[in-house]
């Protein structure tokens, strides 16, 4: 990438030159062979070795051998849930939000104890406050699990320097495997009910804080370390009096994080069904077409996703005394209030004051897809005539009379790869060999189509990618890990899967970055978009599915707004934050270069900002693969679909290869992407 | 000075190589140089170790106060960790009070700290979460001392350092000066007999770090703690050392008094450092005293003694052309100082 800006002659060279070169032969090769062997194009059924029966034979094994464990632990975690339900059952309402309001206190004063007080108080209107609770019972068992498992990993790791890369691993498999892929083992071992849903968010839970622990102690000063050493403590005494406390703001990060993925994993464990929660009752209306009803039981989800997150973050940073007496006056006061009213009070599960609200929602709202049917038709099919289709099967399938009005033509093929072809030329000409050559890959890419890409380019590509990013060891790691994918027959599958967060990528990092360097350059902007930021972080994955279901319906599409919407947020706050965090001096300097705004941007602050923009691209992808199989819920083809299905077929032979094939993917987009970010830093020596 | 009592610490050829397998190699390295030191080092350099202290041999008795300096990347803060054994030395013996602390146990090292051990640090090091008199009796907690006679000791070395009134603040609420006394404070909490300072006074104001330096002589004045003292700062090694080891690359090139180093440098590094030093200000009578056998004082004596700076020397013989007797605490006759080789010493040179 350095080079594209040197002479021709050393430009040539350059690895990024060398590696597309490679690619586009791969392609040409592929693209001019395959009319004459039909392998090329398509990895032969014949060839495949049934390595999903293989995998759903080994972990059945596994899983019978250690259910016996298993139900005896299922049984154990019964005790703490009954509890937990007992508690939050039994307890009247108004002092459950008395509670919250004191707890919301004695965090964060009156604006924390408002939050908690209308958020619950929104939760009885709402009618879902049964199914709340049911919910809040399952986060409650399995936080406590998560932040201990996660807390001994990460202090393990800590002390044993020697497990970190093999923790670090697994903490990264325990985060890139979809959800809903170890939800299909968990129900084998455990069966139907919460449990199942417990231990999910539990192992999803987990390593944030194994993470945050780790960071925690990893960063704390060295001369505090040495002094706590020099004061004679124990290792011990060092960790748990010097080390965990005065890491405990990055500890409570890891808190936070813990909470909201519980909250997460809990609502999507809600698809196996069977405990009448929140997010089962989400599903049920979202299935039944009740948007009005739907959305509320979402909002009711966010109300809780919104409390215990800035709860929490309350946590994290420095906190100020809140008068003590207040707390316990919420307390008597809720007491009090309940006690005077004990007869007349209601059950909170009989509240339908909004009833009538989520009603009147689903009628407008159906009334509004009437009336606009046409337009939001319109929207879709140009979308998807114009964008989805063509970057799917290609120009050459996609361009049809019924879509664009023509037929695509070999002649079109022709004018489209010369066009490119003087584009590559022109650009090779100034002196960008591998920005031609990608232009020409890019063409060839839209010609065919990428869930029609021959294999051996992609892993060709792939490989030729993880070289340019950080050496040979990523391209042997691609080549071994898509050659795993192709024989194991899932790779139609897995490049659906790629074109459609592919897509989504890519519009994600346009509007995302767009968005974000707005909210760089005009402070007003970032005063806007930050609130929105904040709220799309904290939604449950789950509850993006219903706006775009309500105007869009079930497909493709749908799919695709909703991952958007989900994974645009870290383009957005990566992109404003490298931009603004570009030391002041080197805009001085520049500035007193001569250098126009402008020119400031260009030269200056996105070059400077570039490692932490492609790390927001690398977040991006993340969520994109995490929301792709959550949206298989909506209809969508390729891994995330075959997930699903797996788990509603309790197939687990085809969810774990098929989450292992989503895990593979969102590895190598990492790695590749973090290689791109780190050569980057290097280069500034940041 | 003290060169009668035993040393208390004891550095015999330590060597703190960084790197894979930094043991052989340092090993391997020094047989192929036959030993020799420097060439050992380059060797290892070369094949991309970084051997951080080399060959270090040094003696520190009881009640001095040893100064090491050298430039940031000398190696000296090094050097401390491993006598502290934060650093496990890649090669070489270190005592301390004559037992050998290489290869200690963690048991023993935790009990040597305990009792033995005190060490402030450039970034002051405090606890963040805990409040002045709690970071100070920290190392009393550790040893399981009940919290009234941790109070009452944390109480004590408090005030030693002047900071009554703030024992409840937490380390955020301090200023520079103040946090750096609460960590000299912490470092003197069990009273231990070797103290270690890691570039103490680096982090502060020059006004600061005067008014602090002063309070360390005073404190050292009364306590006669045995010392090493880290600075990258000449002015402060020649005001405070009775002793001082310059380091350069990993390496010690002299050790001397304060008078050594200034007027007699080993080489042009050396030199280089004493440069902008006013040398009357640090060179004492003793360094320019010839032996004598005529100690009559005439009527105009100035009465010199050993350890006048030159400058006051120079003040007071300024229209003497004689040798001048010098005079120690008891009165008698140790020598002569010739006015004009007061003089001489005092030339800048101009190399």
């Amino acid at each position: 990438m350095t080079a594209a800006h040197g002479r021709p002659a050393r430009a040539m060279a350059a690895p990024g030159v060398r590696a597309a070169l490679v690619a586009l032969l791969a392609g040409a090769l592929c693209l001019a062979l395959a009319p004459r062997f039909a392998w090329l194009g398509q990895w032969p059924d014949a060839w495949t070795l049934p390595l999903t029966q293989w995998a759903g034979t080994a972990v059945t094994w596994l899983l019978e051998a250690i259910k016996p464990l298993a139900r005896e632990f299922s049984a154990l975690m019964r005790h703490p849930m009954d509890w937990a339900n007992l508690a939050l059952h039994a307890t009247p309402w108004p002092i459950t939000i008395g509670v919250t309001a004191a707890l919301g206190w004695y965090l964060g004063g009156f604006a924390m104890a408002a939050l908690g007080a209308v958020g619950l108080g929104f939760v009885v209107a709402s009618g879902y406050w049964t199914e709340s609770m049911n919910t809040l019972a399952l986060v409650a068992v399995s936080v406590p699990l998560a932040l201990v498992v996660g807390g001994a990993i990460g202090i393990l790791a800590n002390e044993m320097p020697r497990l970190k890369p093999p923790v670090q691993a697994l903490l990264d498999v325990m985060q890139t495997v979809p959800t809903f892929a170890y939800l299909t083992p968990l129900m084998l071992l455990f069966g139907f009910g919460p449990v199942v849903g417990l231990i999910a968010s539990a192992i999803y839970a987990a390593p944030p804080m194994a993470r945050n622990v780790l960071l925690a102690l990893e960063r704390v000063d060295p001369e505090i370390r040495e002094a706590a050493v020099m004061s004679g403590a124990t290792r011990a005494q060092q960790l748990f009096q010097v080390e965990i406390p005065s890491g405990a703001s990055q500890i409570m990060v890891g808190v936070n994080q813990c909470l909201m993925a519980a909250l997460s994993m809990v609502i999507i464990a809600a698809v196996i069904g069977g405990f009448n929660d929140i997010g089962w009752e989400v599903l049920l209306t979202m299935r039944k077409a009740q948007f009005g009803q739907s959305l509320l039981a979402g909002l009711v989800i966010v109300v809780f996703a919104v409390v215990i997150d800035r709860y929490s973050g309350t946590l994290a940073g420095e906190r100020r005394r809140h008068d003590r007496r207040v707390v316990y006056l919420l307390l008597a006061l809720s007491v009090v209030l309940t006690a005077l009213f004990w007869s007349s009070l209601a059950d909170a599960a009989t509240f339908h004051v909004l009833t009538p609200v989520a009603e009147a929602v689903d009628r407008s709202l159906t009334a509004f897809t009437i009336a606009n049917g046409a337009t939001l038709d319109a929207i879709k099919n140009n979308a998807m005539f114009f964008g989805l289709l063509p970057l799917r099967i290609g120009l050459d399938q996609a361009v049809l009379p019924f879509t664009w009005g023509f037929a695509w033509t070999g002649t079109m093929s022709w004018a489209l790869f010369a066009v490119a072809a003087v584009l590559c030329l022109l650009l090779i000409w100034r002196g960008r060999p591998a920005a031609g050559l990608m232009a020409m890959i890019a063409a060839g890419m839209l010609e065919t189509g990428i869930a029609d890409l021959p294999w051996p380019f992609v892993l060709i590509g792939t490989a030729a990618l993880g070289w340019v990013a950080a050496g040979w060891r990523l391209a042997l790691l691609s080549l071994v890990l898509l050659s795993s994918i192709l024989l194991s027959g899932l790779f139609g599958r897995a490049l659906m899967s790629l074109y459609l967060s592919g897509a989504a990528v890519f519009a994600c990092a346009l509007v995302g970055g767009a968005v974000g360097w707005l909210a760089a350059v005009s402070p007003l902007a970032w005063r806007l978009v930050r609130p929105l930021c904040d709220m799309l972080q904290t939604i449950p994955l789950f509850v993006f599915l219903i706006p775009v279901l309500m105007f869009f319906q079930i497909g493709e599409f749908s799919a695709f707004l909703a991952i958007c919407a989900y994974a645009v947020v870290p383009m957005i706050r990566y992109t404003r934050h490298g931009l603004v965090s570009t030391p002041p001096d080197l805009i001085e300097a520049a500035a007193a270069s001569g250098a126009t705004d402008a020119q400031i941007m260009r030269d200056i602050r996105v070059p400077y900002a570039a490692p932490t923009i492609l790390l927001g691209l690398n977040q991006t992808i993340l969520y994109a693969f995490a929301m792709l199989v959550i949206a298989a819920l909506i209809g969508t083809t390729g891994l995330g679909q075959s997930i699903y299905l797996a788990l509603g077929q309790a197939d687990v032979g085809l969810g774990v290869s098929a989450g292992a094939a989503m895990a593979i993917l969102a590895l190598l987009a990492d790695r590749i992407v973090q290689g791109f970010a780190a050569e980057r830093r290097r280069a500034l020596g940041l | 000075m003290s060169r009668a009592t035993p040393p208390v610490i004891a550095c015999q050829n330590v060597w703190q190589v960084f790197g894979p397998n930094a043991k052989a190699a340092l090993a391997d390295a020094l047989a192929r140089s036959g030993g020799d030191p420097q060439a050992a080092a380059g060797l290892l350099g070369a094949a991309g170790l970084i051997p951080a202290v080399q060959d270090a041999t040094f003696e520190v008795g009881e009640g001095e106060l040893f100064v090491i300096m050298g430039l940031s990347g000398s190696g000296k803060s090094t050097l401390v960790r491993c006598i502290a054994q934060l650093l496990e030395g890649t090669s070489g013996e270190i005592s301390i009070e004559g037992e050998n602390v290489v290869g200690a146990g963690k048991q023993r090292l935790t009990r040597l700290r305990r009792e033995k051990m005190g060490m402030v640090f450039q970034h002051f090091g405090l606890f963040p979460h805990m409040t002045v008199a709690e970071n100070v009796a920290y190392p009393l907690r550790v040893q399981g001392v009940d919290r009234k006679r941790r109070r009452a000791r944390a109480q004590e070395v408090i005030t030693l350092v002047g900071l009554q009134g703030r024992e409840g603040a937490y380390p955020r609420e301090l200023s520079g000066g103040q946090r750096q006394r609460v960590g000299i404070a912490r470092s003197l909490a069990v009273n231990p007999g070797i103290w270690f300072l890691d570039e103490p006074f680096s982090a502060l104001d020059p006004l600061i770090r005067r008014q602090l330096q002063d309070e360390f002589l005073n404190i050292q004045g009364k306590l006669r703690k045995s010392i090493i003292f880290i600075t990258h700062d000449i002015a402060e090694a020649l005001k405070l050392a009775d002793r001082i080891a310059i380091m350069r690359d990993g390496r010690i090139v002299q050790i001397g008094t304060p008078t050594d180093i200034v007027l007699r440098p080993v080489d042009d590094y050396v030199r280089e450092f004493s440069r902008d030093v006013p040398k009357g200000r640090h060179a004492r009578v003793a360094s320019v005293m010839q032996p004598t056998d005529r100690c009559r004082p005439g009527p105009d004596d100035p009465g010199l003694r050993q350890g006048m700076t030159l400058d006051v020397a120079l003040a007071r013989c300024m229209d003497l052309y004689e040798p001048v007797p010098v005079w120690d605490d008891r009165g008698a006759c140790v020598g002569a100082v010739n006015p004009a080789d007061l003089a001489a010493a005092l030339q800048v040179e101009d190399t």
